[in-house]
C-alpha cells in the first residue's frame, strides 16, 4: 500500500508516494537520493542513519515512511548553508574526527542536535549523547574533541 | 521488511475494532523500536500496522484532578524524562527512561511500548513497579485499569485482551518526602540492554496534602503497604520501601522481603541484609548476556547501591527531595 | 633527490585529510550510494542453516516461478574453487556445506522483498554430518574430516596442508636446543589462552553491484580493500579474461581486513552473468556481515616459557591452534604469520613453535587488523608478565632485557633491523608513570597499570607489487592514480603528500583517484599496513619521475644543468640563473626553447615498487635469511579502574608508542594509534561471536557490543618513535594495524595489577572479572 506524504527535507517541501513498509531511511536514500544518510544496521543500533525530525535526532531506519507525513527533516546534506560549512563540519575535518567517514553524517547530525539543546556540553555529556552512534575507526576521542571545538567556535560567533 | 499496510485510526473505537478484527495480523505501533525490529527479523509478519500515536491524549503528560500523573502511552522516553513534573516528583522514572538505549532512540521509544513489549529487561518497568503505576487500556468493553504488576504476565506477554490497547500510565501521587534510584548494569557503560536493573524507592509513610492538590486517590492500589503514621516523619524507620528488579525473572519483580526488612532496619547491616534478600527474590536465568549467578550477585550490589543513594538523598535534604518544596 | 636546506617539506607535516570535506558534507560516494536506475536487481543469498552436512537436493523451481525473480543460481552453475592462498572455497556450496550461513544459492529479483520471498521458496535438503567446533579437537585424529579433498587443492608454495587431517597449514619453527633452554631456566611456566572469533564490524557492510554488458564485459563496483585481487580471483574462478572484468572501488566505509580478498563479491558477479545486462546489487545485512563474510579466527594458544631468575628468556615452546572455519583460503597465511612471529618481539635462543590452521565448522576466518598478532600477543604478553611477577621482577625491565635489538636474531634466523622497540617500551612506561603507586579512590574501585609490547611484519607473499601514475594537469596540479584503497586510514592524504613532495607542489594541488582497475595501476591489496611503505615508494618514484620530466625539458630549453633546477610550490626555479616559470605553463605544452620551438610535453610518469629480497623459509625449521620485509614494533601502557563489586573495567588511559620509521603525517599516525587502541579495547573487554554448534547467537549490535563513546578511554597519549626503515619512503613503515595488537594483554595485565586476577580468555567481561574475584577473594 502506498501513501502520499508531504514533508520538508533540508528546507524544501516534497510530496511523495511512499510504500507503507518502507522506512524514512529508504525514502531519503532511494527516492530523494540523499545518500549522505547511511545504513549501517537497520536496527536502531549504529546511528549512521540519524536525521533530525522536527528538530530532534531519530534513527531514520526505525521511522516508517508514512510517519514522516508533515515532518521537517534535516539530513547531513542540509547542515551546510550556501556552501558555508556548519562549525561541526569544519571541526570534524580539522580535528581528524572522520576516517572512513561512514559514521560521520549521523554523528554530525546528532552532535548538531546536542549543541542546539546544550551549547556548552562537557566531555561526559558529549560522550553520553553519542552512545547511539558507533564508530569503528576513530576511537571517538577526536569526535569528542571536534564537538567541543565546534561548540567553542559557535559561541565565539554567536555569544 | 515484507509489505504491510499502515493505518492511522481516527478514534479509540476504530483502533480497537481494527485490532479486534485483525488478530495477530494486526499490530499496534507506538515508537516502533521493538515492533519494526521484529518485523524486519521476520519474527512476525503483520498485514496491518495501526499507528496509535495520533489518538487524543496519547502523547500528553497531565495531572489528573485526583493528583495522579497521567502519562499517555505514546510519550517518548525523552519526553517523560524531561517533563518537569516527572523530574520533580517521579525522578526515579526519569532515571530509568534516560538509561534506555541512546538519545536518538529515546526520541522514538515510548514508555507505553516498553511495557507492552513486556521484555523482562524493560528498563522503565522496575521504576513503574516501585511507583505502583496503574496501566489504562481501552478495548471492546471500554476502559480497564490494570496494576503494573498484573500487566506483565511473562516474557513478551502482557495482560491486554484481544482488541485492547494501552492508552496511558497512571502514577499515584507521591509524598513530598520520597526518593528513588535506578541502577542498571550493561556490558557497555551506558545504553545497553540491562543485564540486571534495580529500582529502589522510599517514601515517608504519611500522605500529607500538598499545595498542588495531591490527595489519596480512591483507586489507589496497594495502599495497605503504607504505614499509617502522620505528620512529619523524620525517622528513617517510618519509611516505606519498594524494590523492583529487572531482567532477573520472567517479568520484573518486586522484592517484598527486602522491602519489609528495610522498613525495620536501614542501618548499613540492614541494607546489606535487604540487598541479599533482594538477590534471593530474583529468578534469573543464564543467557548470552550473563549467567544467572552473576545476575543474582549484581541484584544485591545494585540494590545496596540504590538503597544507599536513596538514603543519602533523603538524608541530605528531607523537605525537598522528590516532592514540591 | 637532494634538497637545498630550508626547503619547505610536506613530509612530517599534518595536512587534514584531502577527502575530509566530502565526508563531512555527505558528498562522499560509497557503493550503496551509487545510482543504477530502476533496472537494478536485488540479490540475496540462500544460506545453510546447519554447520556441516551433505546437500541431498536443491529445488529452486518454485523460486524461479515467482514473478519478479530474474536469476537463480546454485553451486552447479559455478563449480570452480577459489581462494587467495589455498583454493578451498566455492562461490556457492556444492555437495557439502561446512558452516552455518554458507551460501547455497543466489537469487536476483526486482525488489528486495521479492528476493527474500524467493529464498524462502528454495528447498534444500541436507544430511547432517558431525561437526568440529574446537580447533584442538579438529586437529586430533578423532575429528571428522571437513575437507576430504584437501590433497587436491591448489596452494601457494609457502603453505603446508596436511592431507587426511583438518590441518590446512602447519608452520614450524625449530631453533636451538630445547633441553638446554629448559635446563637453564629457573622458572618454566605453561598456560593456555583463548581468543574467540571476533568480527571487524566496518560500519559499512559488504556491498557490491555487478553488471555484464552485451559484449560480456563485467563491471563490479565493490566496497573492497583489494580491487585487483578481486579481479584476479573472480576472473579465475569464473573463467573470465582479466581484461573483461573491471572492478571499481569508490570510498569504503571501513574494512579492517574483512574487505580484503573475496567473500561475497563472486556471488554478485555470478548472478550478473545471468541477468541479461541488468545490474545486480548484493548488500550484506548487519547479521550477514557478522558471520558470513569474514571473521577473525579464534585461537587456542598453549605457551610454555623458561626464564632465569634475572629475567632472561631461555626457551619458548608455543603451540597455536587456529580455528580457521569452514574455509581457510586466507587463514592459512595468518597461521604462517603467527608462526614466524610466534615468540613475540623477543630474542629467544631455543624455540619450538607450531602454528596449526585447523578447519572447523565455524564461520570463515580472514584477515583482520593485526593479522594474528593481537591473538598471539594476548597470551605471550600476559605470560611474560606473569613470569616476571612470579620471579619478583619488574615486567618492564624483563621486556627491556629480552626485547629484540638491532642485529639480534629473530626466531626465523633473520637479523633484526634497527628498531625503536626499547624506546617505545621506555616511553610508554614513562607516560603511564610506571612504578609509581596508583591511587585507588575507594576500596571497591581499584586502579592498576599494565603494559604490553608487540611486533608485526607485513604478512604477504614475498613479492607483492605496487605501482603509481602521476599526471600533471593544465593548471599545474597533479592527478595521482593508485591501486590501493583509502579505507579510512588516510592513504589518499599520505599519497598526496608523497606526490606533492616529490614533484614540488602543494598538497592541496594533488588529487588522488580512487580505484578503477581499468585505469588505475596495479596494487596487490590494501592490507598488511603496507601502503605507506610500498605504495608510497611507488608514488614517490612516479612523482620523482614526473619532476625529472619537467626539469629535463626546462634544462634543455634554458640550457642549464638539471642539478641547478628545482620545483618549489609549483614554480620551476633555477638556483643558478634565478629564473623561474610556473609549472602550469609548461607541464602540458612543454617549454619554449630560445628559438621558439618547444621541448617536453604532457607530463605522465610512473613508478613501481616490489620487495625483491624476501627469502623462503625451511619448511621443517622455519629458518631462512629474511622471512619478512620488516617489523613495526611498539608498546602500549594502560591504566584501568576495576569495580570489585561488579567486575566492570573502566580504561582510564591508553598510551601508545610505535616505531613508524618516519611519520609522513603525524596526525594521521596518531589517529591510527587512537582508533586502533579503542578497537583493541573493544575486542578486549566486549567482543566475541558466540557460536553454539556453529550457530551465531549474537549477530547484531545489541548482543555483539562494540565500544561506544562512553567506553573509550578518558585519556590517550600517542607517541611517535622514528627509527628509519632503510627501504621506506623517507624511512616510513606501516602502522595501520599495530595499534590494536597489544591492547588486550595490556588491559589484562592492568586488571591483574589492580585486583590480582589473571584472565586467560577474551573478552575480559565484567562477569569474568567478578567471577575470578569471587574465587580469589582479595
Ligand atoms: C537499539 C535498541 C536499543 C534498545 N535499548 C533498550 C534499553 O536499553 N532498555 C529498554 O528497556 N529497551 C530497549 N530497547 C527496546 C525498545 O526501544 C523499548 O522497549 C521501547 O520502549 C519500545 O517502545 P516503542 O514505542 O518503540 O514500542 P513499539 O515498538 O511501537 O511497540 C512495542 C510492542 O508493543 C506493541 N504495542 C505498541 N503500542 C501498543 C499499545 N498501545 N497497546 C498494546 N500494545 C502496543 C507493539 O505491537 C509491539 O509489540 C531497545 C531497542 C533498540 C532497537
Ligand atoms: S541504520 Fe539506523 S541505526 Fe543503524
Ligand atoms: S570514521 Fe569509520 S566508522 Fe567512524
Amino acid at each position: 500500500m502506498n501513501h502520499t506524504i508531504h514533508f520538508t527535507v533540508n528546507g524544501e517541501p516534497f510530496t511523495l508516494s511512499v510504500a507503507s513498509h518502507h522506512t524514512l531511511l529508504q525514502v531519503l536514500r532511494e527516492q530523494l537520493v540523499l545518500t549522505g544518510v547511511k545504513n549501517g544496521c537497520e536496527a536502531g543500533e549504529c546511528g549512521a542513519c540519524t536525521v533530525l525530525m522536527n528538530g530532534e535526532p531519530v534513527n531514520s531506519c526505525l521511522v516508517l515512511a508514512p510517519e514522516a507525513d508533515g515532518a521537517t527533516i534535516v539530513t547531513v546534506e542540509g547542515l551546510a548553508h550556501d556552501s558555508q560549512l556548519d562549525p561541526l563540519q569544519e571541526a570534524f575535518v580539522a580535528a581528524g574526527a572522520t576516517q572512513c567517514g561512514f559514521c560521520t553524517p549521523g554523528i554530525l547530525i546528532n552532535s548538531r542536535a546536542l549543541l542546539d539543546r546544550n551549547p556548552d556540553p562537557t566531555d561526559a555529556e558529549i560522550r553520553a549523547a553519542l552512545v547511539g552512534n558507533l564508530c569503528r575507526c576513530t576511537g571517538y576521542i577526536r569526535i569528542i574533541d571536534a564537538v567541543k571545538a565546534a561548540a567553542h567556535a559557535q559561541r565565539e560567533v554567536q555569544p | 521488511m515484507q509489505p504491510f499496510d499502515y493505518i492511522v485510526p481516527h478514534n479509540f473505537a476504530e483502533a480497537s475494532a481494527l485490532l479486534m478484527a485483525g488478530n495477530d495480523d494486526t499490530r499496534p505501533l507506538l515508537g516502533g523500536t521493538d515492533l519494526l525490529i521484529r518485523v524486519r527479523g521476520g519474527f512476525i509478519r503483520p498485514e496491518r500496522i495501526i499507528d496509535l500515536k495520533q489518538l487524543p491524549g496519547m502523547c500528553d503528560i497531565v495531572r489528573s484532578a485526583e493528583g495522579w500523573l497521567v502519562i499517555g502511552a505514546a510519550c517518548t522516553m525523552n519526553q517523560v524524562a524531561g517533563h518537569p513534573l516527572v523530574r520533580q516528583e517521579y525522578e526515579l522514572l526519569a532515571q530509568a527512561c534516560e538509561s534506555v538505549a541512546s538519545y536518538q532512540l529515546r526520541n522514538r521509544a515510548t514508555v507505553g511500548g516498553n511495557c507492552c513489549n513486556a521484555s523482562p529487561a524493560a528498563d522503565s518497568a522496575p521504576a513503574l513497579y516501585c511507583l505502583e503505576a496503574v496501566m489504562e487500556a481501552y478495548g471492546p468493553s471500554g476502559v480497564r485499569r490494570i496494576p503494573i504488576h498484573e500487566f506483565f504476565t511473562g516474557p513478551r506477554c502482557n495482560a491486554l485482551r484481544p482488541g485492547e490497547f494501552l492508552t496511558g500510565i497512571h502514577l499515584p501521587p507521591v509524598p513530598s518526602r520520597s526518593a528513588g534510584a535506578f541502577n542498571k548494569l550493561g556490558r557497555t557503560k551506558i545504553g545497553d540492554i540491562s543485564i540486571v536493573s534495580v529500582a529502589v524507592w522510599a517514601e515517608a509513610g504519611s500522605r500529607k496534602l500538598e499545595a498542588g492538590g495531591q490527595s489519596k486517590h480512591p483507586e489507589r492500589v496497594d495502599g495497605a503497604t503504607r504505614t499509617a503514621a502522620d505528620g512529619q516523619s523524620k525517622d528513617a524507620e517510618r519509611l516505606t520501601w519498594r524494590i523492583a528488579i529487572g531482567a532477573a525473572g520472567p517479568t520484573p519483580l518486586r522484592a517484598p522481603e527486602a522491602e519489609a526488612a528495610l522498613a525495620e532496619d536501614a542501618s548499613p547491616e540492614g541494607v546489606a541484609r535487604a540487598a541479599q534478600l533482594a538477590a534471593e527474590a530474583a529468578r534469573p536465568i543464564d543467557d548470552i548476556r550473563a549467567s544467572a549467578a552473576y545476575r543474582r550477585g549484581m541484584v544485591a550490589v545494585l540494590a545496596r547501591r540504590g538503597v544507599n543513594s536513596v538514603l543519602a538523598r533523603l538524608g541530605a535534604a528531607p523537605s525537598v527531595v522528590g516532592g514540591q518544596p | 633527490m637532494s634538497q637545498p636546506a630550508g626547503k619547505r617539506t610536506v613530509i612530517g607535516a599534518s595536512p587534514p585529510r584531502i577527502e575530509g570535506r566530502e565526508k563531512v558534507t555527505g558528498a562522499a560516494t560509497y557503493v550503496d550510494d551509487m545510482q543504477f536506475g530502476p533496472s537494478l536487481l536485488h540479490g540475496a543469498l540462500k544460506r545453510s542453516p546447519i554447520a556441516h552436512g551433505r546437500i541431498v537436493r536443491i529445488d529452486a523451481s518454485r523460486a524461479r516461478a515467482l514473478p519478479g525473480v530474474r536469476v537463480v543460481v546454485t553451486g552447479e552453475d559455478f563449480p570452480g574453487l577459489t581462494g587467495l592462498y589455498l583454493k578451498d572455497r566455492r562461490i556457492f556450496a556444492l555437495d557439502r556445506v561446512r558452516s552455518v550461513g554458507e551460501a547455497v544459492a543466489g537469487v536476483a529479483a526486482d525488489t528486495p522483498e521479492i528476493a527474500a520471498q524467493a529464498l524462502d521458496l528454495i528447498e534444500v535438503e541436507y544430511e547432517e554430518l558431525p561437526g568440529v567446533f574446537d580447533p584442538e579437537y579438529g586437529a586430533s585424529p578423532e575429528a571428522p574430516i571437513i575437507h576430504p579433498e584437501l590433497a587436491s587443492y591448489e596452494v601457494v608454495p609457502f603453505v603446508f596442508p596436511q592431507p587426511g587431517t583438518n590441518i590446512s597449514n602447519w608452520f614450524k619453527v625449530r631453533k636451538g636446543d630445547m633441553a638446554q633452554g629448559w635446563a637453564e631456566a629457573d622458572l618454566v611456566y605453561e598456560h593456555k589462552y583463548r581468543v574467540p572469533h571476533v568480527q571487524h564490524v566496518p560500519l559499512e557492510t559488504h556491498v557490491c553491484v555487478a553488471q555484464q554488458n552485451v559484449n560480456g564485459k563485467i563491471t563490479l563496483w565493490s566496497s573492497s580493500q583489494s580491487p585487483f585481487a578481486q579481479r584476479n580471483l573472480i576472473a579465475k574462478a569464473l573463467h573470465i579474461d582479466h581484461s573483461r572484468l573491471r572492478v571499481i572501488t569508490p570510498y569504503v566505509g571501513g574494512g579492517f581486513g574483512s574487505k580484503a580478498g573475496v567473500s561475497m563479491e563472486g556471488a554478485a558477479v555470478a548472478l550478473a552473468m545471468h541477468a541479461k545486462g541488468r545490474p545486480v546489487k548484493l548488500r550484506m545485512t548487519r547479521e550477514e556481515e557478522f558471520h558470513t563474510t569474514f571473521v577473525r579466527q579464534g585461537l587456542v594458544a598453549i605457551l610454555k616459557m623458561g626464564m632465569t631468575k634475572d629475567g632472561r628468556i631461555t626457551a619458548m615452546h608455543n603451540r597455536f591452534y587456529w580455528d580457521g572455519g569452514a574455509s581457510t583460503e586466507y587463514g592459512v597465511n595468518i597461521t604462517r604469520a603467527a608462526g614466524y612471529s610466534g615468540t613475540g618481539p623477543y630474542y629467544v635462543p631455543n624455540i619450538h613453535v607450531d602454528s596449526y590452521c585447523v578447519y572447523t565448522n565455524h564461520p570463515v576466518g580472514g584477515a583482520m587488523r593485526g593479522f594474528g598478532m593481537p591473538e598471539i600477543h594476548f597470551g605471550i604478553e600476559q605470560h611474560i608478565d606473569e613470569m616476571a611477577h612470579r620471579l619478583g621482577l619488574d615486567p618492564v625491565e624483563v621486556r627491556l632485557k629480552n626485547c629484540l635489538k638491532d642485529g639480534d636474531e629473530t626466531l626465523t634466523g633473520m637479523p633484526m633491523h634497527p628498531t625503536g622497540l626499547s624506546e617505545c617500551i621506555r616511553k610508554a612506561a614513562a607516560a603511564i608513570n610506571w612504578g609509581q603507586e596508583t591511587v585507588s579512590y575507594s576500596s571497591t574501585k581499584r586502579h592498576g597499570k599494565g603494559l604490553a609490547a608487540m611486533w608485526k611484519a607485513p604478512a604477504m607473499p614475498p613479492n607483492p607489487g605496487s605501482s603509481a601514475l602521476v599526471r600533471l594537469n593544465e593548471d599545474g596540479t597533479a592527478t595521482v592514480s593508485i591501486g590501493g584503497v583509502d579505507i579510512g586510514q588516510g592513504a589518499l592524504t599520505a599519497m598526496a603528500q608523497f606526490a606533492a613532495e616529490g614533484i614540488g607542489i602543494r598538497v592541496e594541488d594533488v588529487r588522488v583517484n580512487t580505484v578503477d582497475t581499468d585505469y588505475s595501476p596495479y596494487e596487490w591489496q590494501t592490507v598488511a599496513s603496507r601502503l605507506t611503505w610500498s605504495m608510497g615508494n611507488a608514488v614517490l618514484r612516479a612523482a620523482d619521475a614526473a619532476r625529472t620530466q619537467v626539469l629535463q625539458a626546462v634544462a634543455e630549453a634554458w640550457d642549464e644543468d638539471i642539478s641547478d633546477l628545482d620545483i618549489v610550490d609549483g614554480q620551476v626555479i633555477s638556483y643558478r640563473s634565478e629564473e623561474s616559470i610556473p609549472l602550469k605553463n609548461i607541464c602540458i605544452d612543454g617549454v619554449q626553447r630560445k628559438d621558439g620551438t618547444f621541448v617536453g610535453g604532457p607530463v605522465v610518469a610512473q613508478g613501481r615498487f616490489m620487495p625483491d629480497y624476501v627469502t623462503p623459509l625451511d619448511p621443517e625449521t622455519g629458518q631462512g635469511p629474511r622471512a619478512v620485509v620488516h617489523f613495526t614494533t611498539g608498546c602500549q601502557a594502560v591504566e584501568v579502574e576495576v569495580d570489585t563489586e561488579t567486575g566492570e573495567v573502566q580504561v582510564l588511559k591508553i598510551v601508545s608508542a610505535y616505531d613508524v620509521g618516519k611519520a609522513i603525517n603525524p596526525e594521521l599516525v596518531r589517529t591510527q594509534m587512537e582508533g586502533g587502541a579503542v578497537q583493541g579495547l573493544s575486542t578486549a573487554l566486549l567482543e566475541g561471536l558466540i557460536l553454539d554448534h556453529g550457530v551465531p547467537r549474537n549477530p547484531n549490535f545489541t548482543d555483539y557490543r562494540i565500544a561506544t563513546a562512553v567506553d573509550a578511554p578518558l585519556e590517550t597519549e600517542n607517541i611517535i618513535v622514528e627509527v628509519p626503515q632503510d627501504d621506506g619512503p623517507f624511512g616510513a613503515r606501516g602502522v595501520g594495524e599495530h595499534p590494536m595488537v597489544p591492547t588486550a594483554p595490556a588491559i589484562a595485565n592492568a586488571i591483574y595489577n589492580a585486583v590480582g586476577v589473571r584472565l586467560d580468555s577474551m573478552p575480559l567481561t565484567s562477569e569474568k572479572v567478578w567471577a575470578a574475584l569471587q574465587n580469589n577473594d582479595i
